[in-house]
């Protein structure tokens, strides 16, 4: 298929105002009469509230207005399960909880009266750890658990106890799969958490209207997501709430869901001001959420030959005080939790744990970058107990077109064998020579979009010819915005040039599920492209009644709709839509949308479903390492990552994209790491969480593996956003193991880690 | 914006070219006075503790973390901050935005008048020296690689030593 406006790698169009310093991101936006907020946060971990005393917060010179959790509406959000309220009301589950704000003129005023709150508590015992929290008798962090709102097909809470979700598969017959299994692996696993560390802290300003309406400007990923929210948690209608994206400095999953904006919100109300809110980067890493830690037991069987047969895992999940996404990483991960290979007899469960530290929630991977440490070192384990080649087993038994998945479907657009050959060429696997505390190590990847989302988009063509595109797509960095522009010109006939992309509006743009899940390339390219569709058509029609020529006849290109056949019988597009306002009336205005409606919710006692999400991405990541045997220092020497995204709609952010990511997975595999010490967060700066800067990225080879386009996909694309997050910290695992015969359970892999395992008995 | 305390001090500076008379708090950084006082909002705070870059500006030509610098000290002195363009700039804008060096942009500015400083002392660096001098700037969103590679672009286009076109 020729292009021409798709799989050009046309430059962002905001870069220059990015460039400038000129674009608005939340930090950046003002109104004027603006207040400053500040929260009151909980220091204890698990505690019931006795009294909450803000006479002298009052009464300090400057402050507006003091809310606490005692008069605020008493809502609970969440993503599948809601158990969160805006503000602690009468118990408090974790250190850096909410618990009252303030509203003063200026922002450091509102932090000295928010020290001047006095809360007053009586502890409960506490629980930092899974292990504990699942203990039979453990007191229970949400007694409530039992009535709480949870959407039922993949969210399943346990009343009664600390499990927030329990996801199962049960497919084909385990036992008798490892009965038939000449060798058997097993080891147990266990990630950290770390933190999205975006750069731009959150922001939103919150301003009321004279008739009570609610209007926020947030630096969100997910306009939608925080409006419906924020009127759950508010018990309003979401007509009465309005959410405009600002410009997002970095989201990575951290800004998807309804974080300051409610506080902001009630602040704004109290006060009858406008009132703005930029949280402190401590307050980022003490009170926001970090990636799901996961502890991870995993059995692998295998045929001599290297037949995958049967897979046997639990996936113990810290979801922290809140379920901020943790239902829906709880059920990915546990999908995800025997890889992207063959394997028919499979158990496994997914158990999503509350503990009383501050919410896990979503981050770039969704569980996957867990479930991939622990099953691909196990794949790389059995190909050792067979001496097999780490590469010929995964190609073995890499699922392909048709392959049944972990949940039962026949997968479709897979492009795994590719991913894994072209990494492994790329990186020299063949020629790859022995040499002491050097190694190579892979891994494969892959990662569902979340299901059951929706998109959609109005297209609308100017009176110069030029086309605004309506949606509630934010760009957060990744280049959503001009892989919308390149499919709605593609469909068009248009120029990438005559098309713009407006500001997320939930009052005017219409609905999206957000910017995550690796999902606005399909899902809202999807919406667009149909939306162009319709829009091309309606333009016909009119040129058609005002050129007095069968629409049949008609094309567009270069800005003109022409008459073929005709030469010089052409009309330019901005002067057919001017006078089809007063010819034919109206302007023209394209619609489309997209929903998962032939998604299948899984069995929830099987997990099998004959589609269970809208797409698989899929990729390879290998790596070269050298480990000095002094210092423990594992030093990446180079990275490939190569990856199956249907088609590229735009090279050049997907490149971004895979690089990016892959630096975020670096990350991950042997520096970050947020520390607790009774549930506190005790590095909670930049100065203590180390993050990968230029000198930590090794040389990096991108690949992009076309020929697996989706049927589904607008273009056959899939999304691309999260897949190089996933798989890295597992591959340099195996090149540890190739490098030094031993293997590290543990992330991040630091310099005492790694000596320790070269110390240690192997 | 800090409140008075009545320790205010009268400090004059240069900011983008143009003198300013400014009377500020000694605990005001450079930072809330580009932002607050004169509205100059490319710098940004990132961590507060001088450690991530999103607020750097240029002060006498080198590269600060403006969140921690105190405004008064920088008296008598240059600063530039990414509003005040020049030639070097330009190109380096250019150059990010072509070579797909932005994603979220909120590290940017910094990164170009990091990049600018280094330009300025060592017009043709090494990938490396590229990579140490941008150390402090931290990007979340693009692993470095295309950061590099635009400066690299720029600093061969600005020594006539011929560049890669961008062909995309």
């Amino acid at each position: 298929m020729n292009f021409a406006a798709v799989g050009r790698g046309i430059p962002r169009r905001t870069g220059a105002i990015q460039a400038a310093g000129r674009a608005q991101y939340g930090v950046d936006f003002t109104l004027p009469r603006m207040l400053w907020g500040a929260i009151v946060r909980s220091e204890q971990s698990h505690a019931r509230i006795v009294k909450v005393d803000v006479s002298r917060a009052l009464a300090h010179p400057g402050v507006k207005a003091v809310v606490t959790g005692q008069e605020a509406p008493d809502g609970l959000y969440g993503a599948r399960l809601r158990d969160e309220p805006i503000f602690a009301k009468d118990r408090v589950r974790y250190v850096g909880e909410p618990v009252a704000a303030v509203a003063a003129v200026d922002a450091d005023t509102a932090a000295e009266a928010a020290r001047l709150v006095k809360v007053e508590y009586e502890p409960l015992p506490h629980l930092f750890t899974t292990e504990e929290a699942l203990r039979e008798g453990a007191v229970l962090i949400h007694p409530d658990l039992g009535t709480y709102f949870h959407r039922r097909y993949d969210c399943h809470p346990v009343a009664g106890t600390n499990i927030a979700s329990h996801i199962k598969i049960r497919k084909g017959d385990v036992n008798e799969g490892f009965a038939r299994a000449d060798v058997v692996y097993a080891d147990a696993y266990h990630t950290q958490a770390v933190h999205c560390a975006y750069i731009e802290p959150h922001a939103a300003v919150a301003d009321w209207d004279a008739t009570g309406k609610l209007t926020v400007w947030s630096s969100t990923q997910c306009p939608f997501l925080v409006r419906s929210q924020l009127a759950i948690a508010m018990r309003m209608p979401v007509s009465r709430i309005r959410v405009l994206a600002t410009a997002v400095g970095g989201g990575f999953g951290g800004k998807a869901l309804m974080k300051i904006e409610g506080v902001c919100a009630l602040l704004a109300q109290a006060a009858g001001r406008p009132v703005k809110m930029v949280l402190t980067r401590a307050e980022e890493f003490t009170a926001t959420s970090v990636r799901h830690p996961f502890t991870i037991d995993i059995k692998t069987g295998a045929r001599r030959d290297g037949t995958l047969v049967a897979c046997e895992a639990r996936l113990v999940i810290d979801n922290g005080a809140y379920s901020q996404a943790g239902d829906g990483v709880c059920w990915e991960a546990t999908i995800g939790a025997s890889g992207p290979y063959v394997v028919p007899h499979q158990k496994v469960d997914g158990l999503l744990v509350y503990t009383n530290r501050l919410p896990s929630g979503p981050f770039r991977g969704f569980g996957w970058p867990q479930a991939t440490w622990a099953f691909e070192q196990n794949m790389d384990g059995i190909a050792h107990q067979l001496g097999m080649d780490p590469l010929e087993i995964r190609l073995q038994n890499a699922v392909e077109e048709g392959s049944i998945s972990s949940t039962g479907e026949a997968l479709h657009s897979v492009g795994l064998k590719a991913c894994l050959q072209a990494a492994a060429d790329s990186i020299g696997w063949d020629k790859r020579v022995k040499t002491p505390y050097r190694g190579y190590g892979l891994a494969a990847i892959t990662k569902l979009s979340v299901p059951f989302t929706a998109s959609s988009s109005f297209l609308k063509i100017n009176e110069d010819g030029r086309v605004h595109l309506l949606t509630g797509a934010v760009d957060i960095g990744q280049g959503s915005d001009m892989a919308l522009i390149q499919i709605a010109a593609e469909e068009l006939g248009f120029s990438p040039d005559a098309i713009d992309v407006m500001q997320a509006d939930t009052d005017s743009t219409p609905f999206d599920d957000g910017a995550r899940s690796s999902r606005l390339t399909f899902h809202m390219g999807n919406a667009v492209r149909k939306a162009a569709a319709d829009a091309r058509q309606e333009l016909l029609r009119r040129a058609a009644d005002i050129m007095e020529v069968a629409a049949e006849d008609l094309v567009v290109q270069d800005g003109r709709v022409s008459v073929v056949g005709s030469p010089g019988r052409s009309m330019g597009i901005g002067e057919l839509v001017v006078q089809s306002h007063w010819l034919c009336g109206g302007p023209i205005l394209g619609r489309g949308s997209i929903a998962d409606d032939d998604v299948v919710p899984m069995d929830p006692e099987t997990g099998q479903s004959p589609h269970v999400a809208p797409y698989f991405e899929y990729g390879a990541q290998a790596v070269e390492v050298a480990i000095d045997p002094e210092s423990g220092r594992v030093r990446v020497v180079r990275v490939v990552s190569a990856h199956d995204c249907g088609r590229a709609i735009n090279p050049l952010a997907v490149e971004g994209q895979i690089e990016g990511g892959l630096a975020m997975g670096l990350g991950y595999a042997l520096m970050e790491e947020v520390h607790f010490e009774e549930g506190r967060v005790t590095n909670p700066s930049f100065m203590d969480y180390l993050l990968p800067t230029s000198l930590d990225m090794p040389p990096v080879t991108s690949i992009i593996v076309e020929g697996f386009p989706h049927k589904d996909g607008p273009f056959g694309a899939k999304g691309v956003g999260e897949a190089s997050t996933i798989g890295i910290a597992a591959a340099i695992g195996n090149a540890i193991f190739d490098a030094t015969g031993r293997r590290i359970k543990d992330l991040p892999i630091t310099w005492e880690r790694m000596l320790e395992a070269l110390e240690g008995d192997g | 914006m800090p409140r008075a305390t009545g320790l205010a001090q009268a400090v004059q500076l240069t900011v983008n070219g143009k003198p300013q008379q400014g009377v500020i708090e000694p605990e005001t950084l450079l930072l809330d006075y580009l932002r607050d006082h004169l509205e100059l909002t490319g710098a940004r705070r990132g961590c507060e503790s001088g450690y991530c870059g999103a607020c750097t500006v240029l002060l006498d030509g080198q590269p600060v973390h403006s969140c921690s610098v105190l405004a008064v000290t920088s008296r008598g002195s240059e600063v530039q901050t990414i509003e005040g363009t020049d030639a070097t700039v330009r190109l380096l804008q250019e150059a990010f935005v072509a070579r797909g060096a932005i994603q979220c942009g909120y590290c940017t500015p910094g990164i170009i008048l990091t990049a600018k400083a280094l330009l300025a002392e060592n017009p043709r660096p090494s990938d490396v020296e590229v990579r140490v001098a941008i150390s402090g700037n931290i990007c979340r969103c693009t692993g470095y690689v295309k950061i590099v590679e635009a400066i690299q672009a720029v600093a061969a286009q600005m020594t006539g030593s011929g560049t890669r076109a961008v062909t995309r």
